[in-house]
């Protein structure tokens, strides 16, 4: 019954931290935009801040700028999932590229901001190749592709960023065991009605998988209209996206600002959802055309193309990501290293060792944070999913609805978490932890609920049927049965919602006030320092804890709980 | 078979592990002693060293540490008060100790965020002998009253690669000249950067050597257009001549040295001389890089160190300034492969001992103590804020 009672409160609970701080977060920009800020002694509703902010120079940009990039990087992202897909699919070459691209996406943004400063900087390797190998360019090109006004070095990082994260969501739908033979067999009959494997794949494979993929589709196109940390490190000033505005509004000394800023919240949420609108729209038009195309009866066309763009596509990312690599791991042993010499004139551990005497803090902050969010996440999803399994069992409708879990991750961070912070220092002054605990939480619960769902709802359940048929209370069944089957998965959901912990900036950032310092922050900042060798060194180390924890993750479960290894040995 | 106790032995290593994180946890909790919140520009590694030395060293001696948030640009700290005290937060304010000086002290005080008179206590400060030096007790022409403590000294400085460039420009008409000369290979910081507000002053003071007496008084909407007109004129010509065309800034100072370093610009400055050779130790600005002063003047300051009123933790925070004024501290500061930073003790009135702490080392590519022709003083804080405006509104907002 007490287990009864904790599945219950669990599933309250979990709502909760996935609705109530987007609802107040919300709640604390749109009262400061329609002119109600009391803490400023602004009790009367007016349109004041919305009119100041419709009369800021270049908004119109700001706003077109903010969906031009996330658009023009999610369509980017997208083509070269299904190029890859269509191209590489049943092949043993999407293995290859899985395991290739699945790091990345435990890179944080701001070491994916950093990195694609780093190839792309007029003194970067491109840069150096090119004046070595024509011995022009005595000095660093001028003009560059960072910064520059149409945030064509925002799409590009965008665009690394969200090719693997879609790339595996469809790989994870393509192998669900329900659709894997069907979709197998449609291929094959595609392509026995004389149709290419890669036109094949997209008419008869694709279309099934679109549909589980988009929300997570949505979701990275929402995060992207309104990130911080790429528009910060990479693009434009004059104007930036509306995120960044956002941000250094909120941040601005005149506190009257902070209603001009949270008016432009406001407009954020209205840009995300246009975001999300438009890329609806297109899909619509998309599937008109689709639909023709599939029943035209043409074999064939473009499968060159196909063939030609996934080359590319994988070709770009390889080289993309060891530039990226080598870079950032030269650059944090380099000593000096004139431009345009192709490789630092001396080596030495100096920068790692600054580092590690000014990261100590810092990185207890970052594995506190994880370690206190990530387990309160594990134990809430756990229960959420067991309490799923009873209502099921019980043949009872359990209400799940696993759209909610989009909320956190498609109301846009800049937007809300002013707002939230607002009201926990009203009603929590002086705390520092739990705001910031509660915020990487926001995040982190969503990612460990779609990475242990799936194996969760897949457990075979005559195993539940067995235990209990023994006399096993439903306690003991999920203790002792379910939990030691499912704890390789666990792990893994465990690294996962770490990893995304790791990566918080803005949560971090604005919960804490600055106070807790975590690796993540302190690489932004150091970012836009003087030292490129520190930079790298803080960036590697970003990227380095999250794969920490997917070690553990993979090793954990072999030497703790492996009941097939001991079955094994047994049977010696 | 059934469930019994028997199968919870599978269980301990999780159950262990759970219990050494708990425990790991209280006694991280544990720890003794306040800790002082400190807000300051964290741009600088020798500067964040050296205050993470500062906590080692008040720990044991005071058992108080210190936590440095890096702050990238003060006037956020400010902000952060401000709204605390319009939140009604007048007691568990979430910042002890603030690295300020100038417009930021200014409206600070004229926003009452300041704590009480509190420097002349200071066993310590007595050592700045403040009755022979006014520059401890004006900040940007605006005194003190004793609601702020000095902490280091500091003067612009501009630097370049002699691999690359013979001459270096030596007063504004020069700079303008070898942007010609270089164009895109000189940059200066947004004006909401101290040093991009730096550069702006020293240039509207050079640029007006009729009327500098304007900039020592409190701004008029006339002294402003006199004073900006020349300014303009000469910005107009150089910002085509800027890295990146003028149309991109760098946010801060510190990125000035990464730009230098990557010889995308081939002269530089800075507010910190000491960061150049330190730099230069640590591979991050080329060797041949060096050193120098305009002989057109220097502008020149104090950097402060303030409490706000609602600390929760002032007499710790008192405590550690007290120390930071010790000439042990302020030696070690001034040292140059830690900071490099210019004490505030008038040296001579030290004892034999204590003066020999303040030798300093040699670097081809430090500022020589000889090498200023002439200090310029900082204009009236109410200057900042203007001149900055008047950019923005003339060459556009940056965000």
């Amino acid at each position: 019954m007490v287990f009864e009672l904790c599945i219950r409160s669990a599933r309250a609970l979990f709502y909760l931290v996935l609705l109530l701080p987007v609802c107040v977060g919300v709640m604390g920009i749109v009262l400061p935009a329609v002119g109600y800020f009391p803490a400023l002694g602004e009790t009367e509703f007016s349109l004041t801040a919305v009119h100041r902010l419709l009369a800021v120079e270049g908004l119109p940009k700001m706003v077109l700028l903010a969906l031009f990039t996330s658009i023009s990087a999610t369509v980017i992202a997208l083509l070269c999932t299904i190029a890859l897909l269509a191209q590489f699919y049943q092949r043993p070459a999407l293995q290859i590229i899985q395991h290739g691209l699945s790091p990345v996406l435990a890179i944080p943004h701001a070491a994916t901001a950093i990195g694609i400063g780093f190839v792309l900087a007029p003194t970067g390797w491109v840069a150096r190749l090119i004046a070595s190998v024509t011995e022009s360019w005595q000095l660093p090109p001028q003009s560059s592709l960072l910064y520059d006004s149409q945030g064509v070095a925002i799409i590009l990082a965008l665009a690394v960023k969200e090719l693997p994260f879609i790339l595996l969501m469809a790989l994870g739908v393509l192998s669900q065991p329900h659709l894997k033979a069907r979709l197998a067999a449609q291929f094959a009959v595609a392509q026995s009605l004389g149709y290419q494997r890669q036109t094949a794949f997209i008419y008869a494979v694709f279309p099934v998988v679109y549909s589980q993929l988009k929300l997570p589709i949505i979701a990275v196109l929402a995060y992207a209209s309104a990130s911080v940390e790429i528009p910060l490190l990479l693009g434009p000033q004059n104007p930036p996206t509306l995120a960044v505005a956002i941000l250094q509004w909120f941040n601005h000394i005149d506190l009257s600002m902070r209603l001009l800023a949270s008016a432009a919240a406001c407009l954020q949420l209205l840009v995300t959802a246009g975001a999300v609108g438009l890329w609806l729209l297109a899909e619509r038009v998309a599937k008109l055309f689709f639909t023709g195309l599939v029943v035209n009866g043409a074999r064939g066309d473009g499968a060159r193309l196909i063939a030609f763009c996934a080359w590319l596509t994988a070709s770009v990312m390889a080289l993309m990501i060891s530039v990226f690599l080598v870079s950032l791991l030269s650059w944090s042993v380099a000593g000096y290293w004139p431009y345009p010499q192709l490789l630092p004139g001396s080596v030495t551990v100096q920068h790692w060792h600054t580092a590690a005497q000014a990261l100590a803090d810092p990185l207890a902050n970052t594995v506190w944070l994880a370690g206190l969010a990530t387990p309160i996440a594990v134990v809430l999803v756990l229960l959420f999913l067991e309490g799923e399994s009873v209502a099921q069992r019980r043949q009872r409708r359990y209400f799940t609805v696993d759209q909610v879990l989009f909320i956190p991750l498609i109301v846009p961070g800049v937007a809300f978490l002013y707002g939230l912070v607002w009201c926990t220092q009203w009603l929590l002054p002086g705390h520092v932890w739990l705001p910031t605990v509660v915020s990487h939480l926001i995040y982190v619960l969503p990612y460990v609920f779609l990475s242990l769902a799936v194996a969760y709802r897949r457990l075979d359940i005559r195993f539940i049927n067995v235990a209990s048929s023994l006399g096993a209370s439903p306690w003991q069944v999920f203790l002792q049965v379910k939990l030691p089957m499912l704890f390789a998965p666990v792990m893994v959901a465990a690294a996962l919602g770490a990893a995304i912990s790791f990566g918080q900036y803005l949560p971090t950032l604005l919960a804490s006030g600055g106070r807790l310092a975590t690796l993540t922050t302190e690489a932004v900042a150091t970012a836009s320092g003087g030292s490129r060798r520190l930079t790298a060194v803080y960036a590697i180390m970003q990227m380095l804890l999250p794969l920490a924890g997917f070690v553990l993750a993979w090793l954990l479960p072999r030497v703790l709980f492996n009941p097939a290894q001991r079955h094994h040995t047994g049977a010696k | 078979m059934t469930f019994t106790s028997k199968r919870h032995g599978r269980l301990w290593p999780l159950g262990w592990a759970l219990s050494l994180f708990f425990s790991c946890l209280l006694s991280t909790a544990a720890t003794a002693g306040p800790t002082v919140q400190f807000f300051g520009w964290g741009g600088s590694t020798q500067v964040n060293q050296y205050i993470q030395w500062v906590s080692a060293q008040t720990e044991v001696e005071f058992g108080i540490r210190v936590n440095h948030v890096k702050l990238a640009d003060t006037s956020d700290a400010v902000s952060r008060v401000l709204a605390e005290k319009a939140a009604g937060n007048h007691h568990a304010g979430s910042v002890d100790l603030l690295w300020v000086n100038g417009e930021n002290f200014a409206a600070m005080q004229a926003h009452g965020l300041l704590k009480d008179p509190w420097v002349n206590q200071l066993p310590n400060f007595s050592l700045t002998r403040p009755g022979d030096n006014p520059s401890m007790t004006m900040d940007f022409g605006v005194p003190t009253q004793d609601q702020e403590a000095p902490w280091g000294k500091a003067a612009m400085v501009f630097y370049y690669n002699q691999q690359r460039v013979k001459q270096p420009p030596r007063n504004l008409p020069q700079l303008l000249l070898f942007a010609q000369q270089y164009p895109g290979r000189f940059a200066y910081p947004l004006p909401d950067d101290y040093l991009g507000i730096s550069f702006l002053k020293y240039a509207a003071l050079v640029l007006n050597p009729q009327h500098q007496s304007l900039m020592y008084k409190p701004v008029t909407p006339a002294a402003l257009a006199q004073i900006s007109q020349p300014l303009f004129g000469y910005l107009d010509a150089l910002h085509p001549l800027l890295w990146q065309q003028g149309t991109y800034f760098v946010r801060q100072a510190s990125g000035l040295q990464q730009l230098f370093s990557d010889h995308e610009t081939l002269l530089s400055f800075s507010f910190t001389a000491a960061e150049i050779p330190a730099a230069v130790n640590r591979f991050d600005l080329p060797e041949s890089t060096r050193t120098y002063a305009m002989e057109d003047g220097s502008l020149a300051n104090v950097h402060f160190l303030a409490i706000t009123y609602n600390s929760a933790q002032s007499a710790a925070a008192q405590t550690v300034v007290n120390f930071l004024l010790s000439p042990r501290a302020q030696a070690y500061k001034q040292r140059l492969e830690v900071w490099g930073d210019e004490t505030v003790l008038a040296v001579d009135a030290l004892t034999q001992r204590q003066q020999q702490m303040f030798t300093t080392g040699e670097h081809p590519a430090a500022m020589r103590k000889t090498g200023y022709s002439r200090l310029l003083a900082e204009p009236h804080a109410s200057w900042a804020d203007a001149l900055r405006d008047a950019w923005y509104a003339r060459y556009g907002a940056r965000w």
